[in-house]
């Protein structure tokens, strides 16, 4: 029997996957979309406060299932824990048609100018893996356009348009300012800290066949049940399988990368729905499996020519992994604060993302989305709360709508050893060896990351809070949802695993579009720059093929 | 699934409603939290079952050595402190670590979503202003 032809297989239904598949499929190639997870329904994702991909108290609502992909976490002194998709230190983002874009925040910050360059602006710490990217923002700004545009950002581009120059403004307005933004930017105004409404992958207005955000209560984590927010799963994938070119294969998990003699990829190996082992060929290959799932296929993809997994040969797959560290902090107003007008966050500040004083780098600071009660009584208490009882319950009652939080994504600096490795005895269902962490970020981290919380605190103090309270940045290990910076970005393949066009070095026809190839992963969100990059990859392949 | 005893379920029933306990606005039990518990121990929570077993009827007989009645007979300023002295660990590492896990269940119970059994008409989202619209 003779395996299955297409010209592009691409693994992974999630940002950059979606945005790879519609650009190929749209140009005329034949493309394969697979994707381990289902294309869930609104109603099958559900609003489970226990299980969803905000708290995983006991399960998630997109994916991965909670048995059979096991992952090993590591942690500083060696303890090897097996984790589960639910559980901490599993690292999770989700296993979905979409990826994380089905049920996530949808903030949409383009990277600054100065996050592609931190080796060159701030040098390079001892024991850290700092480094400049090799392209600059200029060259990914049409792509962040195109993805502002083409998957829909609401936004006031001219609000940061000092920080982050762009020559069209975001297609949509701004949602309308909440409660709460209203008094952050009393806070910010008292300090003369510039602020911007935080752009979202949402709808504030009806746009492509689609409603405008009705303001619910359940948009981290969930499913938008008007279809308001903008993931690849209603715009890009729509299109890659409207052009009649991509079939989308769900419930298939990729095992391999297939390569001839030489060491050109030829294929991909994967299982179906049925657990049954298939084998499709391509011309080109695309792996958007998310940083941890395409480090992992890289390295489980080894031959006798490169028996330590594909594109690995500089011993860079898998290292550098990063995410963000969120710090802030928990403030308590004397009135209230919470109009329950979703999704909540609204608000942002760019001001602490460079150039702070005797600190490396930064991090952009917003307020929250809509806290669930549960959330809020498991993380949002003061220390000195009785965890039960009277007083507890008191404090649910008169404080829910008087407490939010600032805080945000501090940008990471890398440290080589904060890593994924292939587990030696730990295997999947399908008896593949799973993903192992081990390793944690550059102690600088944590230095900006206090820095962070310091800033965030003046923020609340001046915005009127009656009470702060925070907890103290550790160094960890972030991968999570802003997974990113396993298969580096560079020119030189001794310490990346692709060039700056994606493509894995020594394989011309093996690219990569998720959040892997980032060199470092910005003070902000990260899944607009994947997104861009994602154009950008696709436009590449097509040039060159 | 195995059930409790009448002695521990009158137990397990003082704890939750004094961990929420019924003010203006209901406590635990009337929540629904001893349904989340019931749904839960069909499955999450399954493994734990005897753990919670065990744990009421050590609080209970802590209750009869100290005070001479069933934990669920006392006042409730009396089965307070003694849930103050269980949670400090006055009564051993185990008891306090388990009744942590309690804590934290009954809260899941009332405050969680009520499509998980408890939170009764959503009772406790009616408490703090947590609306559901759209
Ligand atoms: C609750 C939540 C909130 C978030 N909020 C924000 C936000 O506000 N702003 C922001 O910028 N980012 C946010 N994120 C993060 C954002 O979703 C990710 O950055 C983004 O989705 C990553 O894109 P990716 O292409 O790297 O991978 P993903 O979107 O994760 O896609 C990878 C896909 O590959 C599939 N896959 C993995 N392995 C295999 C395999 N072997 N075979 C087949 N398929 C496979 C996965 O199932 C997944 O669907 C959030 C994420 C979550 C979960």
């Amino acid at each position: 029997m003779s395996a299955a032809r297409y010209d592009a297989i691409v693994v992974g239904a999630g940002a950059g996957g979606g945005v790879t598949a519609a650009i190929l499929a749209e140009a005329g190639k034949r493309v394969l979309l697979l994707e381990r997870g289902q294309d869930l329904t609104f109603t099958a994702i559900g609003r489970d406060h226990l299980r969803n991909q905000r708290l995983s108290q006991y399960g998630n609502n997109a994916g991965p299932d909670l048995d059979g992909h096991p992952r090993v976490a590591v942690d500083a002194d060696g303890r090897e824990r097996l984790v589960r998709p639910h559980e901490g230190g599993y690292q999770n983002n989700a296993a979905i048609v979409g990826g994380g874009t089905r049920v996530y925040g949808a903030q949409a910050w383009r990277f600054l100018p100065d996050d592609f360059r931190m080796a060159t602006v701030y040098g390079v710490p001892t024991g850290s893996s700092l480094a400049d990217w090799p392209l600059d923002y200029a060259e990914l700004a049409s792509h962040y356009e195109r993805a502002e545009w083409e998957l829909g950002v609401a936004g006031d581009g001219a609000a940061s348009a000092d920080l982050l120059p762009r020559e069209r403004d975001y297609p949509m307005p701004p949602l309308p300012p909440t409660a709460q933004s209203r008094v952050l930017r009393r806070g910010a105004d008292a300090l003369g800290w510039a602020t911007t409404p935080v752009p979202l992958l949402i709808n504030s207005e009806p746009r492509d066949g689609r409603a405008a955000c009705i303001r619910c209560q359940h948009c981290v984590g969930f499913a938008c049940p008007v279809e308001a927010k903008n993931g690849t799963h209603n715009t890009l994938i729509p299109r890659a399988l409207a052009t009649g070119n991509c079939d989308l294969v769900t419930g298939a998990t990729a095992a391999r990368v297939a390569t001839d003699r030489v060491g050109r990829a030829i294929g991909v190996d994967y299982f179906d729905r049925d657990e049954t082992p298939q084998e499709v060929r391509a011309e080109v290959v695309i792996l958007a499996a998310g940083a941890v799932e395409t480090a992992r296929l890289l390295l489980n993809s080894a031959t006798t020519r490169e028996p330590t997994g594909l594109g690995n040969g500089g011993d860079q797959v898998g290292r550098h992994l990063q995410g963000h560290a969120y710090t802030g902090v928990n403030a308590r107003f004397a009135e209230p604060i919470y109009d329950g007008l979703g999704p909540g966050v609204s608000i942002a500040t760019l001001r602490f993302n460079h150039g702070n004083d005797g600190i490396i780098g930064g991090g952009m600071l917003a307020d929250e989305f809509i806290l669930l009660p549960i959330i809020f009584q498991k993380r949002y208490l003061p220390p000195n709360l009785p965890r039960w009882g009277a007083v507890n319950k008191a404090f649910m009652r008169e404080a829910y709508r008087y407490v939010t939080d600032v805080k945000g994504p501090t940008q990471e600096i890398p440290h080589p050893d904060g890593r994924v490795t292939l587990d030696p005895t730990v295997r999947d269902r399908w008896g593949l060896p799973v993903a192992r962490f081990s390793g944690a970020t550059h102690p600088e981290t944590v230095r900006t990351a206090t820095f962070l919380q310091d800033r965030a605190r003046e923020w609340l103090d001046a915005a009127g809070a009656i009470q702060t309270w925070s907890t103290p940045p550790r160094p960890r290990l972030a991968a999570g949802q802003h997974q990113a910076g396993t298969c580096r970005m560079g020119d030189d393949p001794r310490t990346s695993v692709v060039d700056r066009w994606c493509r894995v070095h020594g394989h011309d026809n093996l690219f990569i579009a998720d959040g892997s190839p980032h060199v470092t992963n910005g003070g902000v969100n990260p899944v607009l720059t994947i997104l861009a990059l994602a154009y950008r990859t696709a436009e590449g392949i097509l040039r060159a093929w | 699934m195995s059930s409790f005893t009448a002695t521990q379920e009158a137990t397990l029933r003082a704890v939750v409603d004094r961990i929420i306990p019924p003010d203006d606005h209901p406590g635990g039990w009337e929540a629904g939290v001893g349904n989340y518990l019931t749904r839960q121990f069909a499955g999450d929570l399954a493994p734990l079952f005897g753990d919670y077993a065990n744990f009421l009827a050590a609080i209970d007989a802590i209750a009869r050595r100290l005070h001479g009645a069933p934990f669920a007979a006392l006042p409730t300023a009396t089965q307070d402190a003694l849930l103050v002295q269980i949670e400090s660990d006055a009564h051993g590492d185990d008891l306090a670590r388990f009744f942590a896990v309690l804590v934290t269940h009954a809260m899941e119970g009332y405050y969680g979503d009520p499509g998980n059994g408890g939170n009764r008409d959503a009772v406790a989202w009616r408490m703090i202003g947590f609306e559901v619209r759209g």
